[in-house]
């Protein structure tokens, strides 16, 4: 019912306004996300999540982030800390942001150039999503893979075999990324 | 006929000679007659030798010539000259036919008679003749000038010079009327002597060399002698003023009466000379008319030689003018035109001049002035000194008059100037004309200008037009030209006042009129713009001012250019760098805010304060004159006007207070502090903003917001007051309605989505909300209307917190009745134990900005009412918690001691920390409560700091008293006097601290920023996130930064704006440093790897 009213009462501004804006409108995306993600990015510092955080890259580019994950306990990654980047579509959050890890990880979802298999980064994304739960589902990610549907066969076949073999291939293929 | 050819020939030759070679016309009568003015081959022709040669036989010839009358001397000179070279150098003489040489010889001779008859006296020495001795000039002829000089060369000459001079009928005299006519008509009668000359034009090279030769020296000398010391200071005119000033200071301003001998000496000199010149003139133009009697076609046109004669003197005259004389003419003009004028000379008062004002009708001084004024044009254009060089200097003066005159009388001066200038005549033919909205300054000077200015310029050029029936010198198209020429003037004046006028608002308000009247072209609005936006940055845009001082003057700015343009264009214009200027002010916001919300107090006083500034700005008004001078005196030099708002140092402060001198006087400074502190102007002008107003025609619909606005087709038809949009508006230019101060305000600072803004008054608005007031039925009228105004500008949606904070207050307070009425009908003792009211507020905690917990343990009896209140609530509304917030709301505190009873309002920190020292655990009793930090922070689990700063509170109020030998130890001060007496307080150890009657702690959010406690939790909370930032930055960016990239990125990524310097940041790092958290590589920050 005032979601009705409310519509009817902008309209006769709002419409003539989109016709005028149509050569703003392609800015808008931009600066909504960058908006958005100056807020995810204050939301992140005032209530951060144990074992990730993330930042804007060095270069002051809001839409280019960098990410770290601290491996969880009780996983063969336990102890190592994990660099992602993050970029996101000027679209943002209507679409969903390309996640890699710039840390070489041994990981059944994620390949050897660091894509990343998730439901949510894909298909399943919506604008409810924001980095932190990103990040905390990469997390869990971690220590649950979807070996059902693997990037690296190899390591979702030793996921369930051979965890000792697993955790050295994981500890042979870590090694800490410096900044570029 | 080869003598006639010859003769042709010849005569053809000396012409040539002659155009190349003038002859050299300072030789005596002999040797310029025509037969020798050829000299022949070898013969040196008039070169310097020449005419040495010729000064010599001059004076020769002067030695001589007086003997002899000239009839009995006609022989002389070819008797003299016969044998010489001339005869000589003329082979072909003997060629000439008898009759010829006749001719020629007749010729000669009445061409010596004609010559010598008027051959100007040579006045070698001739100081005395004509020239300084001015006493003498006027009632002698011409000819008794000469005579009187050749005095000194002969005695004997005396009384047959006398007789030459006594009438023209004298025997020499008809002689040269025979000459002349001779001379005149040769062609008729000698029509055999081929080399004849014009008469006429020897005398004017006679006259020329005359006047180089002695005529220029004797100016010279007046100018030297006369002016002296003077032309010293003169050289240096061009700064005339600091000249001037020293000389005025020292001769006691005789400065014009020195000036004016020398263009008097000058003039009696010129006159005297022009007398003489004329004399021989006069003498030929007499045998011109005697001859056209014989024979008209010989006669000459007198009217037209005399015209062309005095033409050429006179451009003989103005072409030798010296620059000293120049100087002493300006000085003499400057001094006559300004008393004209009614523009006050500097050395009347000795350097402290009046304003200037328009002279009356009757004022004796200046007829007189004008009267001598006009003499001495009419004398000047005698002379022929009035040529075009005096022209341009007029015109110099009358310009610099005219700044003058616009600067000195209406700088500073806003309102009428006083009504004397309307006493003046009034009758303008302008008046009416299109002026008829004039502002009183524009209209006395038009008056001005025509009935002072353009007068004087009428009749000095009426005095020197050169016929009087050509048109007049000064049309009604001229006097327009000059009304429009002081009105620019005037504009100018204006427009560097702006900002003066500004600042004066509304008082300035005429000035505004006359800007408006004068403002007509885009290119002076954009000086307007232009300079005004200067004044801003050297006078307003700085640390000096503070954020209220810019505010408000940016108020008195937008009404100030809303009334001069209520097109706004030129608000417009000077606006951005004022808006960009406020963004970096972070309290601009708050200041709006608290102005928007400022109580009905406030704004008494405030209205109290303009009364006391009207009353002020009245009286100084009445002293204006003394004012004027202290400021004219300021002024530097009539001629020089100073540059756009350069005396003015830029001195915000100063500036200020420069112009409403009355500020620091007055009275009642309290309540001007109290205004000062807010800027309640916005409060003040609320109710009349018209967006907050009911549209009631469609011409005053709100402004800001409603869309009938964006509307291309919403004009009114019926709008008789329709301009056309000004030339310098920008694309897009909406017209705007009205004044609108505060949506102007609110779209300056909340530009863009207006976060800020809203967050800001969100928290203001927070703080007040909490502040429990006394009267119970306050309505929150004044935050409604702030938020219905916030409401339109920036959508309802954002301001929805708002409005729930609102709600929540209104409904808590009903919630709270209904909470307090059925606690009291089941039964429990209203007030718990101690007759304790206790009153809550629900705050919904999404909607409350800055709501932080602080954890302390209230005293017992807060926490029963608290829980009992918690189940009357419950009960109430069913699942719904109560959160404590202790450390907001507040406390009333009625403290009987032993002498006294304290009552105090104060916040529930305090009230928690003076309950503590109740005297519930007084062992031993042996003297008053104590307590230190420590102990109160053990039972009160409450943060240090706070505890100090209740302590110190209450020690402010003679409550508690610190204990002389600790450092942080206090007791409660029983008595007012020193506690020597110990044991008298000790009596009464019950009654140490019955404290709490009524104390109404309540749950809510006061911590806008301002709140005392709130401070340091905030700070520290906003510390621990810049850490935050800071880490997340160096894990994730970039491992290692330089503090300048660290500050950069922080600025960039935080959405509150990061208000730290980089020496800020760089302490903040250092301590981060210290304590082990980071570490220094390279210049770059990174964190410790643990």
């Amino acid at each position: 019912m005032s979601f009705a009213e409310d519509s009817q009462n902008s309209a006769p501004g709002s419409v003539p306004a989109n016709k005028l804006g149509g050569a703003r409108k392609g800015a808008e995306p931009g600066l909504n996300a960058a908006k958005r993600l100056q807020t995810e990015l204050m939301q992140l510092m005032t209530s951060p999540a144990p074992g990730v955080s993330a930042f804007p890259s060095a270069d002051g580019n809001l839409l280019s982030w960098r990410a770290t994950i601290e491996g969880p306990d009780d996983t063969p990654y336990s102890g190592l800390t994990f660099k992602l980047s993050f970029e996101f579509p000027s679209n943002y959050p209507y679409a969903p942001p390309t996640v890699l890890f710039r840390t070489p990880i041994y990981h059944p979802n994620v390949d050897f150039s660091g894509r990343i298999c998730l439901d949510i980064l894909k298909d399943k994304w919506t604008a409810a999503y924001n980095i932190q739960t990103v990040l905390l589902s990469l997390q869990s990610l971690l220590g649950e893979p979807n070996n059902a549907s693997p990037l690296n066969g190899e390591a979702a076949e030793l996921w369930d075999k051979d965890p000792a073999l697993f955790k050295t291939k994981v500890m042979d293929r870590h090694k800490d990324v410096e900044d570029d | 006929m080869p003598a006639a050819v010859a003769s042709q020939w010849r005569d053809r030759q000396r012409r040539v000679f002659q155009s190349v070679f003038p002859t050299d016309v300072a030789q005596p009568t002999s040797q310029s007659t025509p037969s020798t003015v050829f000299p022949g081959p070898g013969h040196p022709f008039g070169g310097p030798a020449a005419s040495l040669l010729g000064q010599q036989q001059q004076q020769q010839y002067h030695g001589q010539s007086p003997r002899h009358p000239p009839g009995e001397q006609q022989q002389h000179p070819l008797f003299r000259k016969a044998p010489e070279p001339p005869l000589q150098t003329a082979p072909a003489q003997p060629l000439f036919p008898p009759a010829a040489a006749d001719d020629q010889a007749a010729y000669d001779r009445a061409w010596y008679v004609v010559t010598a008859h008027i051959a100007l006296p040579p006045s070698a020495t001739a100081d005395d003749s004509f020239g300084t001795t001015t006493t003498t000039t006027t009632p002698l002829a011409p000819e008794s000038q000469q005579q009187e000089q050749q005095q000194l060369s002969s005695g004997r000459r005396r009384d047959r010079a006398a007789t030459t001079a006594a009438s023209s009928s004298s025997p020499g005299s008809s002689e040269f009327h025979d000459a002349f006519a001779l001379l005149a008509n040769a062609s008729a009668l000698l029509p055999h002597a081929t080399r004849t000359g014009d008469v006429l034009a020897w005398h004017a090279r006679q006259v020329r060399a005359h006047f180089a030769q002695h005529v220029i020296p004797l100016l010279g000398g007046c100018v030297d002698d006369d002016g002296g010391d003077e032309v010293e200071s003169g050289n240096d005119s061009e700064e005339e003023e600091q000249g001037r000033g020293r000389w005025q200071a020292g001769r006691k301003g005789n400065y014009y009466e020195r000036h004016m001998v020398i263009v008097m000496s000058s003039i009696r000199t010129l006159e005297a000379a022009v007398r003489l010149y004329f004399y021989g003139l006069s003498q030929l133009l007499s045998g011109f008319a005697r001859l056209a009697d014989v024979a008209p076609g010989a006669a000459m046109d007198a009217e037209l030689l005399n015209a062309r004669f005095r033409r050429d003197l006179h451009a003989l005259v103005s072409g030798s003018v010296s620059e000293g004389l120049i100087r002493s003419v300006k000085a003499v003009l400057v001094r006559l035109a300004g008393t004209i004028l009614g523009i006050p000379s500097h050395d009347d008062h000795g350097g402290l001049a009046a304003r200037p004002g328009p002279p009356g009708p009757d004022d004796l001084k200046v007829q007189a002035a004008r009267e001598r004024l006009i003499e001495l044009v009419q004398q000047l254009h005698n002379v022929g000194l009035a040529g075009e060089r005096f022209q341009a200097l007029f015109a110099e003066v009358m310009d610099a008059m005219m700044s003058e005159f616009v600067m000195g009388a209406y700088a500073g001066l806003w309102s009428a100037p006083d009504t004397r200038s309307f006493s003046a005549t009034m009758d303008t033919v302008s008046r009416g004309a299109s002026l008829s909205v004039a502002s009183p300054c524009i209209v006395s000077l038009n008056d001005w200008v025509e009935n002072h200015f353009a007068r004087l310029s009428f009749e000095v050029l009426a005095c020197i037009a050169s016929n009087s029936h050509g048109p007049l010198p000064v049309s009604l198209a001229d006097l327009k030209t000059y009304q429009s020429l002081a009105l620019g003037r005037l504009a100018a004046l204006r427009i560097q006042e702006l900002f003066d006028i500004v600042l004066a608002w509304p008082a300035s308000r005429p000035a505004l009129d006359d800007l408006r009247a004068t403002i007509t072209t885009a290119a002076r609005r954009k000086q307007l713009t232009n300079s005004f936006s200067r004044a801003l940055q050297t006078r307003l845009l700085h640390p000096g001012c503070s954020t209220l001082e810019i505010l408000q003057t940016y108020i008195s700015i937008i009404r100030t250019l809303h009334a001069l343009d209520p097109s706004k264009v030129l608000l417009s214009r000077v606006e951005p760098g004022l808006r960009l200027y406020l963004c970096q002010r972070e309290d601009a916001v708050r200041v709006v805010v608290a102005g928007l919300l400022a109580s009905p107090e406030e704004m008494r006083a405030a209205r109290k304060v303009k009364e006391v500034w009207k009353r002020q700005r009245e009286k100084s008004r009445q002293d204006e004159p003394s004012h004027g001078g202290k400021h004219r005196k300021k002024d530097p030099s009539p001629f020089t006007t100073p540059g756009p708002s350069s005396t003015r140092t830029p001195q915000p402060r100063g500036a200020l207070r420069d112009v409403t001198p009355e500020m620091e006087t007055t009275p009642s400074k309290d309540t001007r502090r109290a205004a000062a502190t807010k800027l309640v102007e916005l409060a003040l002008l609320l109710p009349n903003d018209p967006s907050s107003q009911p549209p009631t025609r469609r011409g005053t619909t709100a402004a800001t917001s409603s869309s009938a606005d964006h509307d291309p087709d919403h004009l009114d038809w019926s709008d008789m007051t329709w301009l056309p949009d000004p030339i310098d508006a920008a694309a897009g230019y909406k017209r705007p309605r009205s004044e609108d101060v505060i949506g102007t305000l609110l779209s300056a600072l909340g530009s863009g989505s207006g976060d800020v803004f809203i967050k800001e008054f969100a928290a203001v608005l927070a703080e007040r909300l909490l502040l429990v007031r006394g009267e119970p039925a306050a309505r929150f009228e004044q935050e409604l209307r702030v938020l219905e105004l916030l409401k339109r500008r920036f959508g309802e949606a954002s301001l929805q917190a708002c409005d729930v904070m609102i709600r929540d207050v209104v409904d808590s307070r009903r919630v709270d009745g209904v909470v307090s009425r059925r606690g009291k009908a089941a039964g429990v003792t209203p007030g718990g134990g101690e007759g304790m009211e206790y009153h809550a507020r629900i705050l919904s905690r999404l909607f409350w900005p800055g709501l932080e917990r602080e954890h302390f343990l209230l005293p017992g009896v807060v926490v029963e009412q608290q829980a009992r209140y918690e189940t009357g609530y419950e009960g109430l509304k069913s699942r719904r918690k109560l959160t404590w917030l202790n450390q907001l709301g507040q406390a009333r505190v009625e403290i009987e001691l032993s002498d006294r009873t304290v009552t105090v309002d104060c916040s529930p920190v305090e009230a928690t920390v003076v309950y503590a020292f109740q005297g519930g655990d007084d062992e031993g009793g042996d003297g008053a409560v104590q307590k230190s930090v420590e102990e109160l922070y053990e039972r009160l689990q409450m943060d240090e700091d706070l505890i100090t700063a209740a302590l110190q509170f209450w020690a402010g109020r003679g409550v508690l008293r610190r204990i002389a030998n600790s450092n942080n130890t206090y007791m409660v001060a029983e008595t007012l006097t020193e506690p020597s007496t110990a044991a008298a307080a000790a009596t009464a150890p019950g009654a140490a601290a019955d404290q709490p009657m009524e104390a109404e702690p309540e749950p809510e959010p006061a911590a806008a920023a301002g709140s005392k406690q709130g401070v340091p939790a905030k700070e520290r909370e906003r510390r621990d996130m810049y850490w935050r930032y800071i880490q997340g930055m160096l894990t994730n960016a970039s491992a290692s930064m330089p503090l300048a990239q660290v500050a950069m990125m922080m600025k960039m990524l935080i959405a509150d704006g990061f208000p730290w310097s980089n020496e800020e940041l760089q302490d903040f790092l250092g301590e981060k440093v210290a304590e082990g958290e980071m570490e220094v590589v390279g210049g770059k920050y990174r964190l410790v790897r643990k």
